[in-house]
């Protein structure tokens, strides 16, 4: 079997595919698998492709089901998500009678190149340090734009459980933006 | 739910506010409670800016770090051994 093709693809495309699946998996070692499984899929499926889409665009399509896939299986490997921790986390944030404990304070805004470097670097940190199943249903809501039914299904969990989720995930994240350099004078 | 949600409470619907269109009773909630409170105004805000910041950081074309030499090998060799189907 002729995987010229296979081999094209992997140069051309490979470090694209690569640092979409990092972005959504968090894993440089799920992102090789997500990767790997793709270009699998693609030589056993390519008297398939009929060339009317790029071969990125193609690709990428395949990589989108390979990543749910891999999320799919670490979802069920950890035990979540409404665990007691995460409560205590969120309640951290709040006084007893429900108001902010700290008052938040406004994000700069921004502009040179260095700080939009920065600012990706602290995007990805705060992303990472978020637990694994949280940070996959943020970027598949934030970054990919599903629906967030949409993600519930695919992932087998209670739409109740995402929006938890979702909402930890959220409030977490715009906590450790602004820890880490987010909060300026001015704009937001 | 009392007629003017707490500042915990607001964060829940805000947040999902972001992924589907609320009941109208939990809409007048969160815009109450909004407009006469800072922090969660701001929060609100923020949690729009975060999916803003995100969306285009993907979009970006960045040069974060691609596949490493030896992930590059592996994939290679699993190609090239792929049996035939």
């Amino acid at each position: 079997m002729d995987t010229l093709d296979a081999h094209t693809w992997l140069a051309d495309h490979g470090d694209y595919l690569f640092r979409v699946a990092r972005r959504q998996l968090h894993s440089d070692e799920l992102a090789e698998d997500a990767v790997q499984e793709t270009l699998l899929a693609a030589l056993t499926a390519r008297t398939r492709y009929a060339g009317d889409a790029s071969p990125r665009t193609w690709l990428t399509g395949i990589l989108k089901h390979k990543i749910v896939d891999l999320i799919r299986r670490s979802v069920r490997e950890v035990e979540i998500p409404c665990d007691a921790d995460g409560e205590e986390a969120v309640d951290l944030l709040f006084k007893q009678d429900g108001h902010w404990a700290e008052p938040l304070r406004p994000w700069g805004n921004p502009q040179a190149e260095a700080e939009l470097g920065q600012l990706r670097h602290v995007l990805d940190e705060c992303a990472d340090r978020l637990k694994p199943v949280m940070a996959q249903v943020f970027s598949l809501r934030e970054v990919a734009g599903m629906e967030t039914e949409e993600i519930c299904k695919e992932l087998g969990i209670t739409p109740t459980n995402c929006w938890v989720l979702l909402h930890r995930a959220r409030l977490f994240m715009r906590q450790c933006l602004e820890l880490n350099g987010f909060s300026k004078a001015g704009a937001a | 739910m009392k007629w003017i949600p707490t500042c915990k409470e607001t964060t829940v619907l805000a947040s999902r506010a972001m992924d589907q269109r609320l009941p109208f009773s939990d809409r007048m909630a969160l815009r109450l409670h909004l407009a006469i409170c800072e922090n969660c105004a701001r929060f609100n805000r923020q949690l729009q800016e975060m999916r803003r910041l995100f969306r285009e950081e993907a979009a970006a074309d960045d040069h974060a770090a691609g596949l490493t030499a030896e992930a590059r090998k592996r994939i290679a060799t699993k190609l090239q051994n792929k049996p035939d189907t």
